[in-house]
């Protein structure tokens, strides 16, 4: 039967638009229920026991939840214990249209066949559809075919199970609606009651959301923001220019600041700095919000107080102390930025936190502060029943809302992770914190890995150069099992010298589509942790039949270059391959072979020649301007029974290190321009854009204060006056002055080729370049690997590979999972640092300042690579005089004037007082400052060092 | 004779071995296919093969072929030709006129120089002739009227009287009594209507 | 805000129909007393009318006339209340005169052309609601018309439009389906033979999809012919009942 569905729209122009559409009604629309004689459903979705236990409903029963429900208990449907769910196509079309998060998820928890859930179509079924009847609102409509459908569902399973026992339970927290539907004769309950009533699992009831409504009681009395303004005011705001629209990020250091990036380009005005709680006006880290400009009069500069909300309990009045703390400095016109304040959210983008609660002094109290891990989110209000038992753990929690009156946003429980502190738990907490995938594989990403024993067959072999018998080698790290490069240099019987690069050919066994590939391609990166490693791919693939091992053959993708004796290329040839390495040695090994002038076979020649190209290259490299920076790296020397932390030591770089590093540059060099000439739409390539000139700033500041100048205009100018940077006497400046030069950067990003038109390289000083070498644990390299197979027709394209949209959210995803994985590693290995100080005790160590800020400073201790702050003012203890200079910048205390790059001596210990943020406290041994400095701690006996060793 | 059976293009009738195609259908393939929508038609000839065809109740337009019996206009005259509009071909009435010439020489038979065409025909006779060419890409039809059944059928006299036949090249007006040349066709007295 | 969902997981498009299903097919012909052949069909929400005029003498230059076959004209015009917004330009533009040419073509394989050397058979079609699948319904249409008219034809020409979401063909698509990006292929085929008169896309498919998308297109096709079919009939039997009579 055909119906049609007319209504009227307005253009973007103003004019008005009708917009007529047809809609067909069927009547092979079925149930889903196992009972139903009458459907002839192939495959029912719905028990026929559909039992839970509950005191209110003891009958089997079906629940249909309407979209209020769906919307906010989102948590409490995707649980395991709630199955055989009708969800109606009106309430999933109103939750798609108004917001996607929740939409996803109810999708997934309705592709998971253990929960039972099921979709009715019930817009185009002939019963069960209605049309808006003249004066009724939308909502109002969408209400009543629930309700239609519902009593259709009651009627339906009535009469065609005998027995008829099974019910059809509404859930709706809509007074209006339950009354009506009471009426109309069905089973109705509000979500709280029925979850309450389920007697079996008290967990649940934690798990619900609070509403708006029924958030009278959590509210202090004090505070209150203003108002946010509706939707359509702060449209019309936006389009006359009135106000601005922005992502908010909340300052990591300063609960009380932060800053709004406005989306639109060309705009002069791109940062708007917000301080103050009145000003923040609940907007919480990465919210869309509307933001209203101050006049120029009132424009402040940013704070460099670090400030954190330590406040124990749940109270509004510290507010007004730490809003004095901001304003006691007086602003500097140079550095005024724009300010303003929040008037509107127009977007949440709230997610799970992962945190710790802390108790609330009231021990019979049921409301709860938490306190997320990510210090940019404030912390929430909870209610739980089970505070005792969370107390000491890392739980997960969703914000639900923030009321105006309240100092605090509210949410419910989700998940309790485990014990905080235990490695374990804090790993996990990372990796959610990080959004980093790391569950095991499934069984049907397994199910696509080639079957055991494997071995090279015929036709592989039909296809591929043979190159067993080239003198191959792999140079890694210690304790490496993906090896996902080799290679091999040879005199050529012209004199010239013939060398290739390897790479393991994943593309080979991973083919393009199949659940194995959407899973690395959804993981994006291998994230190596201290200690544990989450593979982007499956361990077989990974460490065995793919990782380039010695003495076994394997399939490569080998660039194989002819090149003179000056390094220049004559010929560049790209091919698959069969190779069989003959040694997997780690970089101290290839060292020594090199060095050792009597070992003179194959694999030492071939090493020789190697690192003599190496070196010509890399020299070509850095007269272009290729930037060599440096960060502290560190490593850890993981204690074998324990799994703990023994010693730090700094990474060291060899030779080999970097003959390795020129060889890999120049196949992913040559690599980019061949895909690029191929595929001019659809290449992947990696950009480094050259950072704005205002990034710099603070580098060059730092080396006027050793009267020092930094030229920035190009990369080879910077390169050049960093190479000249040298203070006598001080031979660590110039490494710290290239760290300093490393957070100037800008991050490099991979981009499609179609899809923008600029492809420098900054800090390798390369027109064009991409990632080809790390197929194991890059997925970009994959892609690569596809494109260039084409290239060299080796292999057939897909429809994905050719499409540039496609291509570039993947490349937007591959950007955001490796930044997450850079995060992930980051803070492993602080965490791993606390862990091994914890141990430790108290040390003291050497340092040099590496920033000055108003009440604290920044000290790297380049013996661990680590970073910590000494801050001056501290609760317990009476602050010292302090002057702050932003030009030098310079701190004075007391007597003592601190500039950068001053060499000190610290105290580093773990305050362990916060569980959540153990923290690395350090504290001034040297320059003695009477008030301030702390005595040299006693140094620990040897003895007790040397017990752990063994 | 008529065994109502529909039909609609691209229908399968038979195939070459039973019958012989017809007005509206075509050969493909040794099968028969009908190329119109009606009603098939199975007409035996004799000892030769049934000829099957499609019959519509609007006959589609008919086209003037060579060697057809046509009805024309006379539209104008010329010392070398008359321009004349086909009404009927046969007796079906066309719905478009479609353009023809009867030649000086192919008005008679005989003395064909001798002709002068303002004395065979004038603008507005209705005139019987035969097709004999479908003309090329500068002419029209080529018409003639060199028999003795084909000429001028309705002649009207300058007073506006239908004028009567008298001879083989004369009309006479029953009002003015007057005569005036044309070719007049030699047409069975019963098919004269008054 | 989302876009349009074009397939949901139960596998129901935007207005209720599965993918394979095609829009409601309405037809009469003779509905021109003056013309030789009209025709009126609606597709799901297109409305396309047909007339035919012929087979004639050519009109306007002799010249246009071939010596063997009969010249085809047809012209393609959409009412300016036709779409959403009031369409400017009815006749001429572009799209209009590609159209008109696409459709010269089509029927330029399925007429029997060499039977009227020297003449002209004139298609006009007009759509009078524009809901996607425009060219198919003018097809349509037009072979009612011509059937209509008793200008005889190898076979019917059905056309239909399919398109592509996401690795499931659709058949038939409406203005939101084919407006929303994704591929849209139309079809014009000879049903009993199974031969292609005309293959028409505008877009980037990849070569693996291409088979899938035909096929879709080409049962799509074979089925509307029936429908038409059945009009066809129905009309014959209702003028031969009043004749006979």
């Amino acid at each position: 039967m055909l119906k049609s569905k007319t209504f009227v729209k307005k253009t973007r122009a103003g004019g008005v638009l009708k917009i007529v559409r047809e809609h067909y009604l069927r009547d092979d629309i079925w149930c889903g229920s196992e009972v139903c004689k009458e459907c002839k459903d192939e495959a029912p979705v719905l028990q026929e026991d559909a039992c839970i236990e509950s005191n209110l409903c003891s009958y089997p029963h079906y629940l249909i939840p309407d979209t209020n429900v769906l919307l906010h208990q989102i948590d409490i449907l995707e649980h395991t214990l709630i199955r055989n769910v009708i969800i109606l196509q009106t309430v999933l079309q109103e939750v798609r249209h108004r917001s996607a998060p929740v939409y996803k998820r109810i999708k997934d928890a309705i592709h998971e066949k253990e929960k039972h859930f099921y979709t009715f179509t019930n817009e185009h079924h002939r019963e069960t559809f209605i049309e808006r009847e003249p004066g009724e609102s939308a909502n109002d409509r969408n209400d009543r075919a629930i309700r239609v459908a519902a009593k259709w569902y009651a009627d339906h399973l009535t009469k065609n199970t005998n027995g008829g026992s099974l019910k059809v339970v509404l859930l709706t927290d809509d007074r209006a609606n339950k009354e009506k539907a009471e009426q109309y004769g069905l089973t109705v309950y509000r979500c709280e009651e029925y979850i309450k009533s389920l007697i079996g699992n008290p967990e649940l009831v934690d798990r619900l959301a609070l509403k708006p409504d029924d958030q009278n009681e959590i509210i202090g009395s004090k505070l209150l923001f203003p108002e946010h303004l509706p939707l359509s005011r702060i449209q019309s705001g936006i389009k006359n220019g009135g106000l601005l629209q922005g992502t908010f990020h909340a300052n990591r250091d300063n609960y009380l600041e932060g800053t709004v990036f406005i989306n639109r380009e060309g705009e002069d005005i791109n940062e708007v700095l917000l301080q103050g709680l009145q000003n923040l006006n609940r907007a919480v880290h990465q919210d869309v919000v509307a933001v209203e400009l101050f006049p120029k009069e009132r424009w402040v500069a940013p704070s460099s107080v670090v400030l954190q909300d330590d406040s124990p309990n749940d109270e509004d009045a510290e507010e007004d102390e730490t809003e004095n703390k901001l304003k006691g400095v007086p602003p500097d016109s140079s550095v005024l930025k724009p300010t303003g304040r929040v008037v509107g959210v127009i977007k949440r983008n709230w997610r799970p936190y992962c945190g710790m609660l802390s108790q609330s002094m009231i021990k019979e109290a049921t409301r709860h502060l938490f306190t997320p891990a990510d210090r940019r989110i404030p912390r929430i209000r909870i209610e739980t029943r089970q505070a005792a038992n969370l107390a000491g753990q890392r739980i997960m929690v969703a914000i639900d809302g923030w009321p105006k009156n309240s100092r605090y946003p509210n949410g419910h429980f989700v998940k309790n992770l485990g014990t905080a502190g235990d490695k374990e738990t804090e790993t996990e907490v990372l990796l959610l914190e990080h959004d980093v995938p790391h569950l095991p594989f499934s069984p049907a990403v397994l199910s696509f890995l080639p079957k055991m024993p494997w071995s090279i067959t015929e036709e592989d072999m039909k296809v591929r150069a043979d190159l067993r018998h080239l003198c191959v080698c792999s140079v890694d790290p210690p304790g490496c099992t993906d090896i996902d490069d080799a290679l091999h240099c040879r005199e050529l019987e012209n004199g010239n010298l013939e060398v290739g690069v390897h790479i393991a050919d994943v593309s080979h066994f991973i083919r393009p589509g199949n659940a194995l590939d959407q899973e690395a391609a959804s993981r994006g990166t291998t994230v190596y942790l201290c200690g544990k490693r989450i593979d982007m791919v499956p361990e077989l693939l990974s460490s065995n039949l793919c990782s380039l091992r010695s003495n076994v053959e394997r399939l490569a993708f080998s660039c194989i270059w002819e090149m003179n004796h000056n390094a220049e290329i004559i010929k560049t040839r790209f091919t698959k391959s069969v190779i069989n390495s003959k040694a997997s040695l780690t970089y101290a090994e290839a060292q020594m072979k090199i060095d050792d002038t009597t070992m003179n076979d194959d694999i030492t020649k071939s090493l020789r020649g190697l690192n003599r190209l190496a070196k010509i290259l890399k020299g070509r490299r850095t007269e272009k301007g290729a930037l060599t920076l440096s960060s502290p790296e560190v490593r850890f020397h993981i204690d074998s029974e324990t799994h703990d932390p023994i010693d730090l030591q700094t990474k060291e770089l060899k030779e080999t290190n970097s003959m390795v590093e020129e060889f890999m540059l120049l196949a992913n060099i040559s690599v980019a321009q061949k895909i690029y000439d191929e595929f001019s739409e659809c290449a992947l390539l990696r950009k480094h854009p050259s950072p704005p000139p205002s990034n710099y700033d603070i580098l060059i500041k730092a080396a006027k204060s050793k009267d020092l100048d930094i030229h920035t205009d190009s990369a080879k100018a910077l390169a050049d006056s960093l190479n000249n940077a040298t203070v006598r006497n001080f031979p660590y400046f110039n490494t710290l002055l290239r760290i300093l030069a490393t957070r100037c950067m800008m991050q490099a990003v991979y981009f499609c080729s179609g899809m923008d038109s600029d492809f420098h390289h900054y800090g390798l000083a390369s027109p064009i370049y991409t990632h080809f070498t790390s197929p194991i644990r890059r997925y970009a390299d994959i892609i690569v690997h596809r494109l260039l197979a084409v290239a060299i027709n080796a292999d057939s394209t897909y429809p994905e590979l050719m499409d540039k949209h496609k291509q570039s959210s993947l490349c937007n995803n591959l950007n955001y999972r490796h930044k997450m994985a850079q995060y992930a590693q980051r803070a492993s290995v602080a965490f791993h640092t606390q862990l091994f100080f914890k141990n430790k005790g108290i040390i003291n160590e050497e340092g040099f300042i590496l920033f000055v800020r108003k009440n604290a400073i920044i000290i790297l201790i380049p013996k661990f690579g680590m970073e910590g702050t000494v801050f001056f003012e501290n609760k317990d203890k009476p602050s010292p005089r302090l002057k702050f200079d932003s030009e030098g910048p310079t701190l004075e205390v007391e007597e003592h004037t601190f500039h950068m790059f001053d060499k000190v001596k610290v105290t580093i210990s773990v305050d362990a007082s916060n569980i959540q943020h153990q923290r690395i406290r350090m504290a001034l041994i040297e320059p003695v400052i009477p008030g301030v400095s702390v005595p040299v701690p006693e140094s620990e006996p040897v003895a007790k060092k040397a017990k752990l060793d063994c | 004779m008529s065994p109502m059976k529909l039909c609609v293009p691209g229908e399968r009738l038979c195939s070459t071995e039973d019958c012989i195609p017809g007005n509206g259908t075509y050969l493909r393939h040794g099968s028969i296919f009908a190329s119109l929508a009606g009603y098939v038609l199975r007409k035996n000839e004799g000892e030769e093969l049934p000829v099957i065809s499609v019959v519509r109740e609007t006959e589609a337009q008919l086209l003037p072929d060579v060697g057809a019996i046509v009805t024309c206009k006379v539209t104008s005259i010329n010392p070398r030709f008359a321009k004349v509009h086909i009404l009927y071909v046969g007796s079906t009435p066309l719905k478009d006129r479609f353009r023809g010439t009867i030649r000086r020489e192919d008005v008679r038979a005989t003395e064909k120089d001798k002709v002068e065409t303002y004395k065979s025909f004038r603008p507005g006779d209705i005139v019987l002739a035969k097709v004999i060419s479908l003309g090329d890409v500068q002419s029209n039809y080529l018409l003639t009227t060199a028999e003795n059944e084909l000429g001028v059928v309705v002649a009207h006299s300058e007073a506006g009287a239908q004028m009567v036949p008298i001879s083989w090249c004369e009309m006479q007006c029953p009002r003015t009594h007057a005569k005036e040349f044309r070719k007049v066709a030699r047409v069975q007295p019963e098919y004269l209507q008054a | 805000m989302a876009g349009l969902e074009l397939l949901s997981d139960q596998g129901y498009r935007l207005d209720g129909r599965k993918a394979t299903e095609l829009r409601k097919v309405q037809a009469r012909t003779s509905v021109f007393a003056q013309a030789d052949g009209s025709a009126y069909l609606e597709q799901g929400n297109t409305k396309a009318l047909a007339v035919v005029y012929g087979p004639h003498e050519t009109r306007g230059s002799r010249s246009k006339s071939l010596h063997d076959r009969a010249v085809i004209n047809c012209q393609f015009s959409m009412a300016t209340f036709s779409t959403a917004e009031r369409k400017r330009r009815p006749h001429g533009d572009r799209k209009s005169s590609e159209m008109s040419l696409h459709l010269k073509q089509t029927f330029e394989a399925a007429v029997l052309t060499e039977l009227y050397p020297r003449s002209q058979i004139d298609i006009y079609v007009k759509i009078l609601q524009a809901d996607g699948g425009n060219y198919s319904a003018c097809v349509n249409a037009a072979t009612l018309a011509l059937v209509d008219a008793g200008i005889p034809m190898r076979d019917y020409v059905c056309a239909c439009t399919a398109g592509f979401v996401e690795d499931t063909p659709l058949a038939d698509l409406c203005h939101a389906e084919e407006s929303g990006g994704g591929t849209s292929l139309a079809l014009a085929l000879l049903p009993r033979s199974g031969n292609i008169a005309l293959l028409q896309m505008d877009a980037r498919l990849h070569q693996d999809h291409l088979d899938a998308l035909i096929e879709a297109a080409m049962t799509a096709c074979k089925g509307l012919s029936k429908v038409l079919d059945d009009v066809v009939r129905q009309h014959l039997e209702e003028v031969s009942v009043l004749t006979r009579d």
